[in-house]
């Protein structure tokens, strides 16, 4: 029978996939970074977000791939002992406000609606490409929130506020647009693990500073800026990534990062939150602090011609016929009065990242054969014409 | 029976429900003095606590010290020698300072009449403009030549200058800051904000040179070289005003918690946090807040919504005047934080204590209790002198055949009622309202009298008036008497408009300077039981002596005996107060209570005219 030919092919196939699978990590790291608040007194918020951002630019990841949201100056802030800088700890050893930093929302651009349109990509022509998360399904992307917050909500520049289930719908957004491959979560306010409570979408590894009802704690104030200049979570995150992830060869994984967590330095209770993830805690614990922090290592280089068009055919193929093999499936458990048994979440996962792959086509093939012929007949020409004037001498 | 009940006119003619309203007004007069004195408990009166999270207090380390100490000593040195000098001689070294530190200086004359004297002098102004600011806020460090009590501010002074030098050295304000020396504590501060707010009267000149919108001031009141032992905090502002609390919750963190300098209020310079050292900080605050007179440099600027505090070192420690610069400094840091006007925490409380207080949701009902009080009689008579005056309660009650019957509907429910309940005599209104807003209008005398007289001849004018005052009622009373003869029911309205305005002044009152609707409303609470006697004699003596004691007059005579202050003095400062401050605590006295008062007495004095049927006496009983 042809069909159960077929449905022996996938057996076949399964070697030529199994690379692909492997391979289908991320190819690009993105950070989104984005403090809430204003005003002087809230100097560690800021503080806080470009402490983040210089450890992430520390790592690897281009300033063309970070998008940093600064709703104030506390640089330029007439309070600031210190013109012209931002420390986030009282020794002020370094200044992170520096003379290399680029900010991409400022002052009241920095808004709930800017940041959905950002992440969901929803922008006008008008946007500037470094104001844009212009990431693929093949991007993890690091985000990371801080600013005052309560029960499942983020308040934004004292005005407005985002919840959580606006949150949870923009990254469902992201899932449906294919903008991410992996997204990493963080989050320092009041009572944050709630802010993350409400997602949905796969792919997530989300973690917050404090339980619901809980406060979050500045750390340390700078008694000559005046003001607190960090929060503890995000001081003592800051902590592990500069003592233990020292390079980006760095092979320490979240769960080293997560562990590291201690109640008592932090005052709040630190929430992680695994169940999207494919491979639920386990397969999360696994991954690299790098794959979110700091820049894509190994690069997959895109190789032209026949090879990948076969591979990318057999793709197709092995699909379909899983697809099939699926269906197939179904009818007889349906047939037998069973109910099928729930594939697990991996191969779930593998299953819509195979859809996700990406088959090219050329659409100017024929323009470009026109150009090859030209070119050629052009060569020939110019080769008669030689020999024509060789024979002439 | 539920519908006869709920008819009106049936409850309005019970006769068990007419004896209640007396009692409750007692009622209310005694709660509302035992609610007052339950606030310093622990249950009822809260910690204070700082609302406004852009102050950060005591969270900057001060740097005022070292050599500043030597530039203080140098300009301490340069204030003795000015000590005899005039006021334009002081001036013009003050500039003089001031420019060398490289601020801009502007000076102001004013010139006050008040109580036939005159008032006059010279206010100096820096302005240091913030260098990174925008100049569109400032705030004041104050220090006043002289203080209240007229003494030399003469280490209060130079540390204006030497700290005006220190702060010039700083980059980080975000706003002007105005350092004034004012030729006294009570017209110069007034004259300069006046002129500030471009609301100044003649003989005031307007200000050469000015900032944006002021946003606090922070007085120094340090007439003395020894070394302090802690701050005394003056907060009383004009009428009853008060700064934020979150401006003297701010000082008290910077000086208890930071500096470890102890502070205190209103003069108690030992606070053992008893009951009864609350009670009486409470107590001195409602007074100072009551005759709303101003308690210090920082009175006149709370008017303008500008939260200001007086700052006094006081007691012998080992505090010394760089300490006292420190909390200056690092109040001023936290002033400079400050993104809006303060708005966050109370601006109605009473404390007892620099770290305890109540706020007006808890305090209010006490004034409002004893104000209610007023208005509970008046509508008691009210209902009562619409009643026949044959009306004897118990044939109403019990004798029900004795009467026509007429029927009355309401609803489904039908009933019998005797129509002498029903019935209500026309009320004549004219003289009752005559007599009550004439008394009101005659206040409008006393107060111009004692506004207008020179500072020589108040004792004998007050004299003068304190007697004809306990004479005149009961001429008035002997003349309503001889000219309408006022029946009883007149007499019953006249109480009840009196008694009707006093109660509706003094709850709107109270929401705006607590402190004075309290004590005007105990002041007059016998006025509401006061009534004419006819044949009572010794219950009318007792009544006239109690009525004789409470009079305005007397109040007055009795507390400035207390205080051990001439009548003259102060009758000077209200009239001061009146002319410069913008006190209005005169109007209250004269136009209020006094009136209430005369109408109290007329009552007293009152013969109500015989009419045939007799049983008038028991209606009055009852």
């Amino acid at each position: 029978m042809k069909l159960l030919n077929l449905l022996r092919l996938p057996a076949v196939l399964a070697s030529l996939l199994a690379p692909v699978a492997v391979t289908a990590e991320h190819t690009s790291n993105w950070a989104v970074l984005v403090s809430t608040s204003r005003f002087w007194f809230n100097y560690r918020h800021l503080a806080n977000v470009l402490s983040l951002y210089r450890t992430v630019k520390r790592l690897g990841i281009p300033d063309s791939q970070i998008i940093l949201m600064l709703p104030d100056d506390m640089a330029c802030n007439p309070r600031n002992a210190f013109p012209g800088t931002v420390y986030s700890n009282a020794d002020r050893a370094v200044d992170l406000y520096g003379d290399n930093i680029e900010v991409d929302y400022r002052g009241y651009e920095v808004t709930v609606e800017n940041f959905i349109r950002l992440l969901t990509d929803r922008v006008g022509e008008e946007m500037p490409m470094s104001k844009r998360l212009l990431t693929d399904d093949r991007s993890n992307i690091l985000v990371y929130m801080t600013g005052h917050g309560g029960n499942e909500f983020l308040k934004f520049q004292d005005a407005e506020e985002i919840s959580a289930f606006d949150l949870a719908d923009a990254f469902e957004q992201m899932w449906e647009k294919k903008r991410y491959h992996e997204l990493l979560f963080m989050i320092d306010t009041c009572q944050a693990n709630t802010m993350y409570s409400k997602f949905y979408s796969p792919n997530i590894i989300a973690t917050g500073s404090s339980e619901i009802d809980q406060s979050s704690y500045s750390h340390h104030a700078d008694n000559d800026v005046g003001v607190a200049v960090i929060d503890r979570y995000t001081y003592y995150n800051l902590d592990f990534l500069e003592t233990h992830v020292r390079e980006p060869s760095s092979k320490q994984t979240l769960a080293d990062l997560f562990d590291s967590y201690d109640e008592s330095k932090i005052h709040s209770q630190p929430g992680v939150r695994w169940d999207l993830f494919p491979g639920g805690e386990r397969g999360g614990r696994e991954r690299l602090v790098m794959d979110f922090f700091g820049n894509v290592q190994n690069v997959e280089v895109d190789s032209v011609g026949n090879a990948t068009e076969f591979k990318e055919d057999l793709l197709a193929l092995g699909k379909k016929i899983a697809e099939i093999r699926e269906r197939a499936e179904a009818q007889e458990a349906a047939k037998k009065n069973l109910s099928t048994p729930e594939p697990p979440l991996a191969g779930n996962h593998k299953m819509r990242k195979i859809r996700a792959a990406k088959v090219q086509a050329d659409e100017r093939s024929w323009g470009k054969t026109a150009v090859g012929v030209w070119a050629l007949a052009g060569c020939s020409l110019v080769w008669w014409f030689g020999s024509h004037l060789e024979s002439a001498a | 029976m539920s519908g006869l009940l709920s008819s009106g006119s049936l409850l309005r003619r019970n006769p068990r429900l007419l004896q209640v309203p007396p009692y409750l007004s007692f009622l209310c007069i005694a709660i509302g003095v035992a609610w007052l004195l339950l606030l310093p408990l622990d249950n009822y009166s809260r910690r204070t606590y700082i609302s406004e999270n852009a102050l950060l207090p005591g969270q900057v380390h001060t740097y005022f010290a070292g050599s500043d100490q030597n530039v203080f000593r140098g300009y301490k040195r340069e204030v003795d020698e000015l000590v005899e000098k005039s006021n334009a001689e002081v001036n013009d070294k003050l500039e003089e300072f001031f420019k060398a530190s490289g601020l801009k200086v502007a000076r102001q004359k004013y010139e006050y009449r008040s109580a036939g004297e005159t008032y006059s002098g010279e206010n100096v102004y820096a302005i240091l403009h913030a260098p990174r600011g925008d100049a569109e806020e400032a705030i004041v460090l104050l220090g006043a030549w002289t203080n209240v009590e007229g003494e030399l501010n003469k280490s209060g002074v130079a540390l204006v200058l030497t700290l005006a030098r220190y702060f010039k050295r700083w980059s980080l304000w975000s706003k002007d800051i105005i350092f004034l020396i004012t030729a006294d504590s009570r017209a110069g501060p007034q004259a300069w904000v006046d002129a500030y707010h471009d609301t100044h009267q003649k003989g005031i000149q307007s200000l050469p040179v000015k900032s944006g919108a002021l946003q606090g001031a922070v007085v120094i009141d340090y007439p003395f070289d020894h070394r302090f032992e802690s701050i005394h905090i003056v907060y009383d502002g004009i009428n009853g005003q008060l700064p934020n609390l979150d401006l003297l919750n701010t000082v008290v963190a910077i000086a208890s918690g930071q500096m470890g300098i102890g502070a205190s209020l209103q003069k108690m310079w030992q606070h053992k946090d008893s009951y009864k050292d609350r009670l009486t900080t409470m107590l001195r605050g409602m007074m100072n807040q009551g005759l709303g007179h101003a308690s210090g440099p920082h009175s006149s600027f709370i008017p303008y919504h500008v939260d200001a505090i007086t700052l006094q070192p006081f007691g012998e420690g080992w505090e010394d005047e760089m300490a006292m610069g420190r909390v200056i400094e690092s109040t001023f840091r936290s002033l400079n934080n400050l993104l809006e006007h303060l708005h966050q925490s109370f601006f109605f409380y009473l404390l007892m204590q620099s770290n305890r207080f109540v706020s007006i949701g808890t305090y209010l009902p006490s004034a409002m209790l004893v104000a209610i009080n007023f208005t509970i009689m008046a509508i008691f008579l009210w209902v009562k002198s619409g009643a026949p005056s044959t009306t004897n309660s118990k044939v109403a009650s019990t004798d029900k055949k004795s009467g026509p019957l007429s029927i009355i509907q309401e609803g489904d429910a039908k009933a019998l009622i005797p129509k002498q309940i029903l019935e209500e005599t026309e009320r004549e209104f004219f003289l009752p309202l005559a007599v009550v807003v004439g008394s009101h209008f005659l206040g409008v005398l006393p107060l111009y009298l004692f506004n207008h007289t020179p500072e020589i001849m108040l004792p004998s004018v007050f004299f003068i008036f304190a007697i004809v005052n306990n004479i005149f009622p009961f001429l008035i009373s002997t003349a309503l008497i001889r000219s309408f003869n006022p029946s009883h029911q007149q007499y019953q309205l006249i109480k009840a408009f009196s008694l009707l305005f006093l109660g509706m002044f003094l709850s709107s009152l109270a929401t705006l300077n607590f402190s004075l609707a309290f004590l005007v409303g105990l002041l007059a609470a016998p006025l509401t039981y006061v009534q004419s006697f006819p044949n009572r004699p010794i219950t009318t003596t007792l009544f006239v002596i109690l009525l004789s004691l409470l009079t305005p007059t007397t109040v007055l005579l009795a507390s400035s005996f207390y205080w051990n202050l001439g009548v003259g003095e102060v009758l000077k400062e209200a009239a001061f107060g009146w002319d410069v401050w913008g006190m209005n605590t005169q109007v209250v006295v004269w136009c209020v209570w006094w009136p209430a008062w005369v109408v109290g007495m007329i009552q007293l004095a009152g013969k109500p005219r015989n009419e045939k049927p007799k049983p008038e006496k028991a209606a009055v009983k009852s």
